[in-house]
């Protein structure tokens, strides 16, 4: 299960998978292994390692107080993060306009984020970046080029055994 | 509703070069208020306060409700013009609570040419009367002010939007049961005596009230009768003789507390019914705009990010996420206030016009609020987009902006160039409150396309009628003094001196203006939901 929740300003995104008796909780990249029962409504009993902690939850409409070991911490459920984002790897022009800068060469290495070329149009500077570390193989457009929208103006091959973070 | 996500990385190079570029816009402004907002200066306030009167935001600040935010309008108006001899326009107009209901305030500055009406005096006295009209708002004059500034007669009196128009709006105002009432703090002459006396209840202050046709000097030259101010329209006369006022008072706190006690028995009706929720902050910090938008105004920044950081606990319901994305269209909290947000993340295309087109309706049929966020350089040009019928599209949002009765605000937030400033509720299309943020921009087209397109006419021009080109550097002579004239012309403190705006503000500030902004259109029902015809 897939939860976000809000404490002192801060997102904590936080994954709970269940498997015999023991839970598997990765909150922000950690994982913690610990067994949970429930003494009795809102009255938890946590195993984590050779420690035991007991918690006293008690639910508001989307937050919760948690009584824990002598303080109380008041954390909000912020449901999941909107991931509407296209996150699709491709490489488009974004609209149609004219080349002003060539920032790649052909047979280079660039990184994730790395300006490739900048097309103007419409009093604006639009900047291709690299969507992943590559290597770009083919340039299409010189500079003063016309270009279309989403016509792709050059080629980039993904670096293949990167540890690149997605 | 969901979170909204953000990629600001806010140790980055890019955000803090921009984050210092924009603490200077905002101290830059901050500097240009306090300046303005100390009146006609430190010799007229002296001699002001030596008659035993207090000051245009003294006054305000004694009569709204104690810690309550006074939603200021147009504070940079006339900057720049009349050589800056009247800051503010010699006029304070705005919104404040007063028994927990907002009214508008009118308030003139005698300190500054002894409050009398400059060009855009009037255009601002009537655009807080407009404001007062859209939103059903009581209205408050606290007069003191000398009338016409007769020097510039030509452009304050004879015109359809001049001084007249201040009186005529003031039986429009009656007509609709908005309240008004004047209170005759000093001066109160000639034309401005109508202000009392079509108020629905007046207060005058003895000693420094005086309400008259004409003033001493111009009975002398008339009929020779010799008479001083107070005898001829102070409080005595006009409480006791004349009947134009009807509350008397010693001085200006007592009139203000007797213009409280007018407002606690208006016996207002309820407010317009809106789900509203308590207030909760963004989840990311507001601040953090000052780095997400560039400091250079060519490069595109992620509108969502901006959203992210204005509405409350930066939740936001997406419409049509994968659509038209560059224009975002959701619904949202803001101060606890449900709306219908509408901005740009670049230019308008035929399918981004029919998205907002759609949103617009939605909104308008739910009685939601709308929020835009101009940051806009146009609708897409070139041959493929005239012959996908872009000019329709476009006129179907502009059309569908113009129609929608909800409640309209709109920010100003980066660029607004040609017909996007009307697609996304531009001055014109009546939004009930407009601001703008230091950064913005704002003409017809672009300093660097007016002046090529310029340049092509005339180049035209010339080879028909000589045959002949233009050299590298006549080409420059013609191009240079256009990106200038833009360059000036575009600013916002160039469209705020000239009340194109209701003001510039710090973004951060933002949330709070629209809730206000919100909160007092509630005061006016929201009319039934009227489609236009729509060419398809």
């Amino acid at each position: 299960m897939d939860l976000s929740y809000e404490y002192n300003n801060q997102l904590y995104h936080i994954t709970t998978t269940k498997k015999d008796n023991s839970y598997y909780v990765t909150v922000n990249d950690t994982t913690y292994t610990l067994m949970a029962t429930e003494i009795k409504p809102g009255h938890l009993k946590l195993t984590l390692g050779d420690k035991i902690i007991k918690a006293i939850i008690s639910p508001g409409q989307e937050e919760r107080y948690i009584f824990l070991e002598g303080d109380v911490y008041h954390v909000k459920r912020a449901i999941h993060t909107a991931k509407t984002r296209d996150t699709r790897d491709e490489i488009r022009s974004p609209i149609s306009g004219k080349v002003i800068k060539v920032q790649a060469q052909e047979n280079t290495l660039v990184h994730k984020g790395d300006t490739l070329m900048i097309i103007e149009a419409m009093k604006m500077e639009y900047r291709i970046t690299a969507p992943y570390t590559g290597t770009v193989t083919k340039i299409h457009f010189k500079e003063n080029d016309q270009i279309d929208m989403g016509v792709t103006p050059l080629e980039l091959q993904k670096q293949k055994n990167t540890k690149e973070e997605h | 509703m969901d979170v909204l996500d953000t990629k600001i990385n806010t140790q980055s190079k890019e955000f803090k070069d921009n984050q210092k570029h924009y603490q200077q816009l905002i101290t830059d402004l901050k500097k240009k208020i306090k300046q303005i907002q100390k009146g006609g200066g430190d010799k007229r306030i002296k001699l002001h306060k030596s008659r035993n009167k207090m000051l245009p935001r003294e006054r305000i600040d004694h009569l709204i409700d104690p810690n309550t935010p006074f939603l200021e309008f147009s504070t940079l108006a006339a900057l720049g013009m009349y050589n800056d001899t009247s800051p503010s326009a010699g006029i304070i107009t705005g919104i404040g609570i007063v028994h927990g209901r907002e009214v508008v305030i009118i308030a003139n500055d005698a300190t500054v040419k002894g409050g009398t009406y400059f060009p855009m005096t009037v255009k601002k006295h009537i655009r807080a009367q407009t404001i007062a009209l859209e939103n059903n708002l009581p209205c408050i004059y606290l007069v003191d002010s000398g009338g016409a500034f007769l020097p510039m007669q030509d452009e304050v009196f004879p015109d359809r939007e001049h001084f007249g128009r201040i009186f005529y709006n003031q039986a429009r105002m009656a007509s609709q049961s908005i309240p008004q009432i004047a209170v005759v703090l000093g001066s109160c002459t000639a034309g401005g005596a109508y202000v009392p006396a079509m108020s629905d209840e007046t207060v005058i202050v003895k000693g420094t009230g005086t309400i008259f046709l004409g003033g001493p000097p111009l009975v002398k030259a008339a009929t020779g009768e010799e008479v001083s101010a107070e005898d001829l329209g102070g409080a005595d006369v006009h409480c006791r003789k004349s009947g134009v006022t009807d509350h008397y008072a010693h001085d200006d706190p007592e009139a203000l507390d007797i213009t409280r006690n007018i407002v606690e028995n208006l016996n207002r009706s309820p407010k317009t019914y809106l789900d509203v929720t308590k207030p909760e902050d963004p989840f990311y910090d507001p601040q953090e705009i000052y780095g997400i938008i560039s400091r250079d105004p060519r490069h595109p920044f992620d509108v969502k990010e901006v959203i992210a950081r204005l509405v409350d606990r930066s939740q936001f319901h997406e419409f049509k996420a994968l659509y038209a994305t560059t224009l975002i269209c959701g619904f949202a909290r803001i101060m606890g206030y449900p709306a219908g947000i509408l901005a740009n993340n670049g230019v308008l295309f035929s399918e981004s016009a029919l998205k907002g087109t759609h949103f617009i309706e939605l909104c308008s049929q739910r009685k939601i609020p709308l929020v835009f966020l101009q940051n806009i350089t146009g609708f897409m040009v070139g041959r493929q987009y005239e012959a996908g019928g872009i000019a329709k599209d476009g006129a179907k949002m502009v059309t569908a902006v113009t129609c929608a009765q909800v409640p309209k605000f709109t920010v100003i937030i980066g660029g607004s160039f040609g017909a996007g400033n009307y697609g996304m509720c531009g001055r014109a299309y009546n939004p009930r409150q407009l601001w703008m943020w230091p950064n913005a921009r704002i003409s017809v087209m672009g300093g660097e396309q007016a002046a090529n397109v310029l340049l092509t006419v005339k180049q035209d021009q010339l080879w028909r009628q000589s045959g002949k080109t233009l050299s590298k550097k006549e080409e420059q002579n013609l191009m240079k003094p256009i990106r200038e004239k833009y360059e000036v012309e575009g600013n916002p403190y160039y469209s705020s001196s000239r009340l194109w705006d209701d003001g510039i503000i710090d973004p951060v500030d933002t949330r709070l203006v629209l809730g206000l902004g919100i909160s007092a259109s509630l005061n006016a029902p929201i009319p039934d939901w009227r489609p236009a015809l729509y060419r398809m």
